[in-house]
C-alpha cells in the first residue's frame, strides 16, 4: 500500500506512456503545465462543487434520519436494515436506477412532475444543465447511509441520564437537540464531514459511470476524472500520477487547515 | 418513561415512511421495471407489473455474456475474501502478540490510508501489473482488491484480538497446544463476529469495484459485472428491461450476504472498518 503511493510520486516527475516502456524525467514540469491548464482548474472547480454540496445534503439528510431511528418505534429495526440498503449494493446499480428514474422521456421522475403540473415539459436530466444536478442526488442516495450508520451508533452510547436531566428542567425537545445531542455528537460529526469530503472529492466510479467521457461528461468532470482520462484515455500515466499526487496535497493541507480551525485533540479514538 | 402520545407517534410513522420510500423506492422500481414486458415499461408507468414477466432475465442469461461476468464476479470476490482474511488475521495476530519495533507506528500507518482512494493508486498499480506481466488475469484483481482491503481488515481484526484476553491462549499454551493450534482453535473462534466483519467489507468491496476492473481487464471473457453491465448501454438502443434485470441480479446476492450477518456487521462498523 505504502509502496504503490511512493511510486507514484516517482512516476509524476516523469513523461510515461501508459503502454509503451518509455519514460523521460520532467521534473516538475507536469505540476507546471496543470497549473495554467484551464481543464484542470474547471475539474478542480467541479470537484469541489461535488464534495462540498454532496457532503452538505448527507448530514442533512443522514443525521435527521438517524435522530428518527434513534426513537423507540415498531419496525425501527427492519427500518434501520433498509436504510442501508443503498450504501450497500454496487456504485453501477445504483446509477443505473436513477439514470432510469431521470430519463427524459420514460423516466418516473419526469411523469410525476408533469403530472402534477411542476413542469410544463420533461426536463432533460441528463442533459448538460442538469447532469450536475442528478449526479449530485445520486451521490447523495447512495453514500448518505454512511452518516446514519455513523451518528446513529454515537447516539446510542450518550447516557440517558442527560436527557432526563434536561427534561426535568423544562428544556423543549429543540433545546435538548442543541444542548445535549450536538455537543456530545460534535466529535462524530467532525470525522463523518472529514471522511465524507474526503471520499466525495476522490470519487471516481458514480461520477463515470454516470456519464462515461465523451457527451455531456465534461460538466460534471472531476479531478478523479481527469487524472483517469490522462493516464488511461490520453495514455499520459506520468501526467495522471501527478493529478493523484496534486489531490492528496489538497487534501492533507485541507485536512490540516480543517484540524487547526475546529480541533486539536486526537479523535480517532 | 416518557409517555408517548398519540401526536408523537403518528408524527415518527410519517417520518420512518418518508425514509423507507426513499431509501427503498429506487430498488423497488427496479425489480418492478425488470418484471416488466417491453411494452409496459415505456406506456404511463405503474408500480407493479401489469403482466410481470421473467422474460427480460431470459434474454439476460441468453442474449449476454451475464453469467461469465458473474462467474467471474463470483471467484474473484471469493479467492479476495479468502486470501484478505488469512493475511489480516496473521497480521493482526502479530501486531496484537508480538512486541517489535515500530509496531505502533505500524497501526498509525494503517489509518493514514484512509487517506488514500483507488485513483490514487491505480496508476502505479496498473504500472506494477504491468511489469509483473499480469496484466489482464483475474490474479491481478484479487492482488490488488487484497492490497486495497488489507488495513481495514488489520484494523478491525486488531481490535478483535486486543479484546481477547492472553490467559486464554496461555490456558492453551500451558495444555500442551502449539502456538498454531492455539490460534485456530481459541484465537479465531473468539474473533469470529470480527472475521465475519472483514468477509463482508471485503467481498463488498470486490463486488462493487468498478475502477481496478475497468483499468485492470481488457478482454470480455474475464470481465466483472460493474464493468460488463456498464457495457449494455453501448448498445444503439438501449434496454432498461435488461438492464433494470442485470441491476436486480448483481444486487441479490450482497443482500442476501447482508441480511444473514447484518449484526456482526454493525459491530464491525464500530470497530471503524468502513470506506467509501
Amino acid at each position: 500500500m505504502v509502496f504503490p503511493v511512493l511510486y507514484n510520486v516517482w512516476l509524476s516527475l516523469f513523461d510515461k506512456h501508459a503502454f509503451m516502456p518509455v519514460q523521460a524525467f520532467v521534473g516538475l514540469g507536469h505540476y507546471r503545465y496543470f497549473a495554467t491548464d484551464p481543464e484542470f482548474w474547471t475539474s478542480f472547480y467541479y470537484g469541489s462543487v461535488y464534495a462540498g454540496v454532496t457532503m452538505v445534503l448527507q448530514l442533512g439528510v443522514g443525521v435527521p434520519a438517524a435522530l428518527l431511528l434513534n426513537e423507540a418505534f415498531r419496525g425501527r429495526n427492519l427500518l434501520r436494515g433498509f436504510v442501508l440498503f443503498p450504501y450497500m449494493i454496487p456504485t453501477i446499480v445504483a446509477v443505473i436506477l436513477w439514470k432510469w428514474l431521470l430519463n427524459d422521456s420514460y423516466g418516473l421522475v419526469n411523469y410525476l412532475l408533469v403530472q402534477s403540473g411542476a413542469a410544463r415539459t420533461p426536463v432533460a436530466w441528463l442533459g448538460p444543465d442538469y447532469i450536475m444536478t442528478a449526479l449530485i442526488v445520486t451521490s447523495v442516495w447512495q453514500f448518505f447511509p454512511f452518516v446514519v450508520v455513523t451518528y446513529l451508533a454515537r447516539l446510542q452510547t450518550i447516557a440517558p441520564e442527560l436527557y432526563e436531566a434536561a427534561t426535568v428542567d423544562g428544556a423543549s425537545a429543540w433545546r435538548r437537540f442543541l444542548h445535549v445531542t450536538l455537543p456530545q455528537t460534535a466529535s462524530v460529526l467532525f470525522v463523518i464531514v472529514l471522511l465524507r469530503s474526503i471520499w466525495m472529492f476522490t470519487k471516481f466510479d458514480t461520477v463515470w459511470l454516470l456519464a462515461g467521457e465523451g457527451g455531456v461528461s465534461r460538466y460534471i468532470r472531476t479531478l478523479p476524472v481527469y487524472a483517469y482520462s490522462r493516464s488511461f484515455t490520453y495514455l499520459q500515466a506520468g501526467m495522471g500520477a501527478s493529478l493523484a499526487v496534486i489531490m492528496f496535497a489538497m487534501l492533507l493541507v485541507a485536512t490540516a487547515v480543517y484540524f487547526r480551525m475546529f480541533r486539536t485533540e486526537e479523535v480517532f479514538a | 418513561m416518557r409517555r408517548a402520545s398519540a401526536g408523537r407517534a403518528s408524527a415518527l410513522y410519517a417520518a420512518g415512511t418518508v425514509l423507507l420510500v426513499a431509501a427503498a423506492f429506487p430498488l423497488f422500481w427496479m425489480l418492478s421495471t425488470a418484471l416488466k414486458p417491453s411494452g409496459e415499461i415505456f406506456a404511463t408507468p405503474r408500480f407493479v407489473p401489469l403482466h410481470p414477466t421473467l422474460e427480460n432475465f431470459q434474454r439476460l442469461f441468453a442474449d449476454t455474456s451475464f453469467l461469465v461476468f458473474f462467474r467471474n464476479s463470483v471467484v474473484v470476490a471469493g479467492a479476495t475474501v479468502l486470501l484478505t482474511l488469512a493475511v489480516s488475521s496473521l497480521g493482526a495476530y502479530s501486531l496484537t502478540r508480538y512486541r517489535f519495533r515500530g509496531r505502533d507506528a505500524v497501526a498509525g500507518l494503517i489509518l493514514l490510508t484512509y487517506m488514500f482512494a483507488p485513483i490514487m493508486i491505480i496508476i502505479p498499480f496498473y504500472i506494477l501489473v504491468k511489469q509483473l506481466g499480469i496484466v489482464n488475469t483475474r490474479l491481478a484483481l484479487v492482488l490488488s482488491y487484497t492490497t486495497f482491503c488489507l488495513p481495514f481488515c488489520l484494523w478491525v481484526l486488531r481490535a478483535f484480538f486486543q479484546s481477547i484476553p492472553l490467559e486464554l491462549e496461555e490456558a492453551a499454551l500451558v495444555d500442551g497446544a502449539g502456538r498454531g493450534r492455539t490460534v485456530w482453535h481459541v484465537v479465531l473462534p473468539l474473533a469470529l463476529p470480527g472475521l465475519i466483519a472483514a468477509a463482508i467489507f471485503t467481498f463488498i468491496l470486490a463486488w462493487n469495484d468498478f475502477l481496478f476492473a475497468l483499468v485492470l481487464i481488457t478482454s470480455e471473457e474475464l470481465k466483472t459485472l460493474p464493468v460488463g453491465v456498464n457495457d449494455l448501454f453501448n448498445a444503439t438502443i438501449v434496454d432498461w428491461g435488461l438492464i433494470m434485470a442485470a441491476g436486480v441480479m448483481i444486487t441479490v446476492p450482497t443482500v442476501c450476504f447482508f441480511a444473514a450477518v447484518q449484526r456482526y456487521l454493525v459491530q464491525g462498523w464500530g470497530a471503524g472498518g468502513v470506506k467509501g
